[in-house]
């Protein structure tokens, strides 16, 4: 703002211009053409110098990324657990230890090791089938019974009135609950190790022994229908003219697979098809797509389960006699229909077995009713790969950890405890074998698991004292049992901390190189002196040498220790070798070190905001509330601002900063009525997001909330650039009808999403489909396509108004000699910054539009406080200062709790891969992922160089060194966010919360610096460099 | 007061931190006043906990007691001493003394009446304020109002109770402090310590400690009766006539 002031420059520009069109004018009437050889060459000179310092400085930052990358794999390869895969397969004629009775082992006809008790099985998979679902509501209390409740009895039904047939009983799953982690403990019978939870989209083979593979060897013919992400799992396991698979990932999609499964399946079980199966495996995906579109308490809930119901009665009905008949859930799913952690609700699945054999039993009787909760006799998933396995007469599987199921041994009378004290010798003796080659392959010493093995002798020796017995009692066998079961537990116990194995040099040096990183940050953005677009050549290169150095040395040093893993070795030596460089870098430019430290309040506020956030990670509480310190902050920072507005000498900064001050924490205030809560913050919390806390679809009334954000968006950014008159030119194409249009779109979306979800026009459901898809992909075209072009080619957001100087009045006017005219530049207050802010409006369209109709709102209120933001700045005159960046860094954190997100698994909204597309694409599925969760992050990110650049002439000197010191600190920031988060995780790794709380925060803090990362060097960085050519186009470059 | 009898006053003087009233009594009470109110709160502390609402109303009472003796026996009036002296030079030749008015008469128009004044300013004005800002900051919208207005209440007597005393009500001083421009003495930093401690209060609310006291809003004031005395006693001696410095 500089109103008042002589205008020092303004005056020469201006003077220029008038002198130029004066000129002009002169030559337009003699009939001549302008000739400036010299000054245009000077000019296209510096165009150079200044696309050179341009492109090294987007240099510099990626290579900053690179060490970012690095320094988070080495932790991460490090920290999430790793589990070794052993090779070994069991052998149906090689038992795990000499069989009894006399039975004799081997043939897969009677039985491997253990007589078997079907011949054939059909096991089925209803994905997300919750236990809670499964038994009828309570009927006390003055709680009404949800949607998902009761509606699907018939588990519950046979497993009372025909408890010899059936028995239904909790399921609890190993987290993460993801759909292709628990295939593989169900069909393996391990744990699953963390790494492999990203691995969703893309499943790999199962290459460990399991079920699976055990069938194909007896040379078993299986069958798949449903989901396939069994397929990728078992490639070619299954007989390929029968099974028949489905796409898994269009969650949409409520019916496609179920119908798919339920017409292939009733033929096969007919009795002219029976021959030509084993065992079929089915997989219902329609409850889980239930939950994920609309939450579990929604109609759509009980439709599905109703549908399901009817099925497995009709497959009862069908059933033969020697057919087993397996129905449950892969994982549950939370209050909004979501899975992925490890919550109760995702954990607590149901198991249901069926045949019309009279086989099952209770070991007593009040277990016929299926219980209550699950938290009463509940079993683990993996007891399902044992059990299968001695039903069916396969040999259990090498690696397996679970153990037989009590019911499905125990006989129908309850009482066989002989039958169940040899299934569980079996199955023990196949841990045990397992243990001890896992121990060879680790070498590990068995000392180490003294306690275990003192368990398995003892249960031993109890079955050899047995042996020698005439006829031992129930009793007898009863211990045998129990002590056999001790050795399961305990070694299950074992496991579960052993494969919390840590890789803790690995772990040390990644925070090693992130520590290292954040130091070379910390200097480049706030401890030098002058234009950083001039010592950044110099940091590069000798950074950059020193990375090449380093990794020559790091390959030297791969030989040197061959105990270490050779990419560990080499990240490690590029990492330090390349700090050293910059080190070096910083010597060289000693005499522009200045101490990084801040020397006002605002540097004070900045590091405090951003330490103490840090320091609260450490803390389960602060984690889980980071919402609401967010909030606390951002207000302060308003607060603070209010004061500092009250401070300024003129009257017209002190009332627009107040005014903009309070703005900014009214704005924050609104939007915190947005929230979604985390299982954590009940009870204190509730989510407003969706319609309701156990749903996932908007509300009707929020379908309104976009197309408020499309009218009344507009009219407030064009506020903002009316202030400086700068609302010309392309400015008004793209803010007065483009941006409006896009948004309107982008309602008419959700609008339409809505529709189709609820089924408000039944019939014309495809087509509504086509079209709500062809509108997002024209809202993004206008948003990335045509609003680059317009950003790259429209000229400055000026407008030259000539007037003659007839009337006397010549203040604000520029007159030169000659000249029979005087111009006024409108808009040349805010050139640099009004032609930059085109691209966050462009980047608030794009994510307006993938974010639900809350979320839409709250990146409409974020877009307006940050242009309130850079008003604060520019009047408190802090565009110098670190606050900006820090508290674009804490609003856009804040937005992404906004936006209906928070730091878990399950809050992933993994369904935005389809707003403009109908199936996965690579790599635009993942994109648009990123975009909604990030959304808000990215927002502020592309907001970084508009700080330094609102309301700065458009001569002033160093201006792209500025923007490189706003980014660097923007990153910087996120840098130390994520370094707390990794260092708290690594230093929390045997806490209780650990991958509820602590790894998932620290997954996606290490996620959003990356994600920052990019967006800050291509599109802010790279948005600059549009933004300046076009400025210089007009104005000319400084030297 | 000075800006009333010229209006067109030229560049305002400096201002100066406001020193205690120039008397042994004032000089010992200042500091039994905070122990007095901090021995209030502690007192009162159980209930506040157990039942916020009528405990923090029955608070009120004893705390204006307590802050109005404070500013009568402590503090110069608005327009008080600073300005006697510049009032008595005014004074045009030849006029005549007016008799001296009687002690207690002047006690009670001078100061008791002053100190009524500023109580019924600061719950009037800046008990909403402060709710709002409250509510703004994060207190909850839609429920416990009661709560939070009497939160913002004691916040209020504590902070800005004294400074009406010491400072009246003129527009340019009250930017002044609000700009945090004035020189820190031992009022305004009861103010300055009052806010900061509200605001560090907020703190132990997340935390998962399960206490009875974590509970709204028993931190913030908490926060604000230590940060009060705290920033009082520190005001008053260590930072006396210092400026804080944003730049």
């Amino acid at each position: 703002m500089d109103n008042g002031e002589p205008l020092p420059s303004y005056e020469g520009i201006a003077a220029a211009f008038a002198k130029a069109k004066a000129e002009k004018e002169k030559q337009e009437a003699q009939g001549l053409k302008p000739t400036t050889g010299d000054a245009a060459k000077a000019n296209k000179q510096e165009e150079v110098h200044f696309k050179a310092a341009h492109g090294i400085l987007v240099a510099f930052f990626t290579w900053i990324f690179i060490l970012h990358a690095l320094g988070i794999y080495l932790f991460t390869s490090g920290f999430l657990l790793t589990r070794l895969v052993l090779e070994q397969k069991s052998h149906c004629s090689v038992p795990p230890i000499d069989t009894t009775r006399s039975y004799t082992s081997g043939s897969p006809e009677t039985g491997c090791w253990h007589p078997k008790s079907f011949e054939k099985a059909i096991v089925i998979i209803v994905d997300a089938l919750r236990y809670d679902f499964t038994i009828p509501f309570p009927a006390e209390g003055s709680e009404k019974p949800h949607h998902f409740h009761n509606a699907v009895p018939v588990f519950y039904e046979t497993a009372v009135n025909q408890p010899h047939n059936a028995f239904l009983l909790p399921f609890i799953a190993d987290p993460p609950t993801t759909t292709l982690q628990r295939l593989k403990g169900l069909t393996t019978g391990t744990l699953p190790t963390f790494v492999d939870a990203g691995s969703n989209f893309a499943g790999t083979a199962i290459d460990e022994d399991n079920l699976i593979a055990q069938l194909r060897n007896a040379s078993k013919r299986i069958v798949h229908l449903g989901d396939d992400t069994w397929h990728a799992l078992f490639p070619g396991y299954f007989e390929p003219n029968l099974t028949r698979a489905y796409d898994s990932f269009n969650v949409w999609d409520l019916h496609t697979v179920d119908n798919g499964v339920t017409d292939h399946m009733f033929p096969l079980m007919h009795s002219s098809n029976t021959s030509k199966w084993d065992v079929i495996f089915g997989h219902y995906l329609g409850v889980d797509h239930a939950g994920h579109r609309y939450g579990p308490d929604h109609p759509a809930m009980t439709a599905k389960l109703n549908q399901m119901d009817e099925i497995f009665r009709r497959m009862i009905d069908q059933l033969d006699g020697t057919t087993l008949l397996v129905v449950m859930g892969d994982h549950g799913m939370d209050a909004k229909g979501d899975h992925g952690g490890e919550s109760d609700d995702e954990i607590q699945a149901a198991l249901w077995m069926y045949s019309k054999q009279k086989l099952f039993g209770r070991s007593s009787p009040a277990y016929v009713t299926p219980p209550a909760t699950a938290k009463e006799r509940p079993v683990a998933q993996i007891d399902l790969v044992p059990t299968l396995s001695l039903l069916l007469g396969m040999p259990i599987p090498f690696n397996n950890l679970g153990k037989p199921i009590e019911e499905a041994f125990i006989g129908a009378k309850g009482e066989d405890y002989e039958n169940l004290a040899i299934v569980n010798r079996l199955t023990t003796a196949q841990i045990h074998r397992y243990q001890h080659e896992y121990a060879l392959a680790r070498g590990i010493d068995e000392s180490t698991r003294a306690g275990s093995l003192s368990l398995w002798s003892a249960a031993n020796d109890a079955w050899s004292s047995l042996e020698r017995k005439k006829k031992p009692s129930r009793d007898q066998f009863r211990d045998v049992y129990s002590a056999f079961s001790a050795y399961q537990q305990e070694t299950l116990s074992i496991c579960r901390a052993l494969w919390a194995r840590f890789d803790i040099p690995r772990m040390l040096n990644g925070v090693t190189i992130l520590v290292l990183t954040l130091i070379i940050l910390a200097v480049y953005a706030r401890g030098l002196e002058g234009d950083r677009s001039e010592l950044t050549p110099a940091l590069l290169g000798r950074g950059g040498f020193g990375t090449v150095l380093g990794c020559a040395i790091g390959f030297g040093a791969t030989f040197a220790l061959p105990d270490v893993p050779k990419e560990h070795v080499f990240i490690y030596a590029a990492a330090i070798g390349g700090t050293v460089g910059i080190a070096s870098a910083f010597w060289y430019i000693r005499r522009r070190l200045a101490s990084p430290l801040p020397n006002s309040i605002w540097g004070w506020v900045s590091v405090v905001f951003t330490l103490a956030l840090s320091a609260g990670f450490a803390a389960n509480s602060f984690t889980i509330w980071e919402d609401e310190i967010l909030l606390h902050f951002l207000c302060t920072f308003g607060a603070l601002t209010a004061i500092s507005s009250f401070r300024q000498k003129k009257t017209s900064d002190r009332a627009l900063g107040c005014y903009h001050s309070i703005l900014f924490i009214v704005l924050t205030r609104v939007a915190s009525f947005s929230r979604l809560c985390r299982e954590e913050q009940m009870p204190y919390c509730k989510s407003t997001y969706y319609a309701s806390a156990t749903s996932s679809t908007s509300a009707p009334w929020q379908l309104a909330i976009p197309y408020v954000v499309a009218l009344l968006l507009p009219i407030f950014i064009r506020g903002y650039y009316e202030g400086t008159m700068s609302y010309q030119g392309s400015a008004i194409l793209w803010l007065g009808f483009a941006l409006r249009f896009g948004l309107l779109l982008g309602a008419a979306y959700w609008t339409l999403d809505a529709a189709d979800d609820g089924d408000w026009y039944p019939g014309y459901g495809e087509m509504l489909k086509t079209t709500k898809i062809v509108i997002a992909q024209i809202a993004l075209a206008i948003a990335l396509a045509f609003g680059y072009s317009t950003f790259n080619w429209a000229k400055p957001l000026l407008n030259i108004e000539t007037k003659s100087t007839a009337n006397g009045d010549t203040s604000g006017q520029i007159v030169a000699d000659g000249g029979r005219t005087s111009i006024t530049i409108l808009g040349y207050a805010n050139v640099h910054g009004s032609r930059y802010a085109l691209l966050i409006t462009m980047w608030c369209l794009a994510i307006a539009l993938v974010e639900k109709p809350m979320g839409a709102g709250a990146i409409g209120i974020a877009t307006w406080q940050v242009f309130s933001l850079l008003e604060i700045i520019d009047t408190n005159k802090l565009s110098n200062s670190s606050i900006g960046p820090v508290v674009l860094g804490l609003l856009g954190s804040y937005h992404f709790f906004k936006t209906g997100h928070q730091a878990t698994l399950s809050s992933i909204q993994w369904e935005t891969a389809f707003i403009p597309l109908r199936t996965i694409r690579y790599p635009w599925s993942p994109l648009l992922v990123i975009l909604n969760t990030f959304g808000a992050q990215i927002l502020c990110a592309v907001a970084v160089p508009a700080l330094v650049l609102w309301k700065q002439p458009p001569k002033k000197k160093g201006l792209l060194g500025d923007v490189a010191k706003a980014v660097g600190t923007h990153i910087l920031f996120y840098a130390v966010i994520n370094l707390a988060t990794t260092m708290w995780a690594g230093h929390l790794r045997r806490h209780l919360m650990l991958y509820r709380i602590f790894s998932p925060r620290f997954m996606t803090g290490a996620l959003v610096l990356l994600v920052v990362d990019v967006f800050c060097i291509f599109v802010a960085i790279g948005g600059t460099r549009m933004s300046f050519l076009s400025v210089a186009e007009v104005f000319g470059w400084t030297s | 007061m000075a800006t009333i009898i010229n209006p067109q006053a030229k560049p305002r003087p400096p201002a100066t931190p406001i020193d205690l009233l120039n008397n042994d009594t004032a000089r010992l009470y200042t500091h039994i006043h905070p122990m007095l109110v901090l021995s209030l709160y502690a007192y009162k502390f159980r209930s506040i906990v157990e039942d916020p609402v009528p405990a923090l109303t029955s608070t009120l009472i004893p705390l204006s007691i307590l802050q109005i003796v404070y500013v009568a026996i402590c503090l110069p009036p608005t327009g008080g001493s600073g300005s006697a002296a510049a009032q008595l030079e005014k004074r045009k030749p030849g006029e005549k003394k007016k008799p001296a008015p009687g002690k207690l008469e002047s006690g009670v128009n001078g100061k008791i009446i002053p100190a009524f004044l500023s109580l019924v300013l600061s719950v009037l004005a800046a008990t909403p304020l402060l709710t709002a800002t409250l509510v703004l900051f994060g207190a909850p919208v839609t429920t416990h109002h009661p709560h939070t207005f009497l939160c913002a209440a004691h916040i209020s007597l504590l902070a800005t109770l004294p400074l009406v005393y010491v400072h009246g009500v003129d527009g340019e001083t009250w930017r002044e402090i609000v700009a945090l421009l004035l020189p820190i003495d031992e009022v305004y930093g009861g103010m300055i310590g009052t806010v900061f401690g509200a605001w560090l209060g907020a703190v132990p609310i997340p935390l998962d400690w399960d206490r009875e006291w974590q509970k709204w809003p028993v931190t913030i004031v908490t926060g604000a009766y230590i940060g009060y005395a705290v920033g009082k006693l520190v005001g008053g001696t260590l930072l006396k006539g210092r400026k804080i410095m944003f730049e």
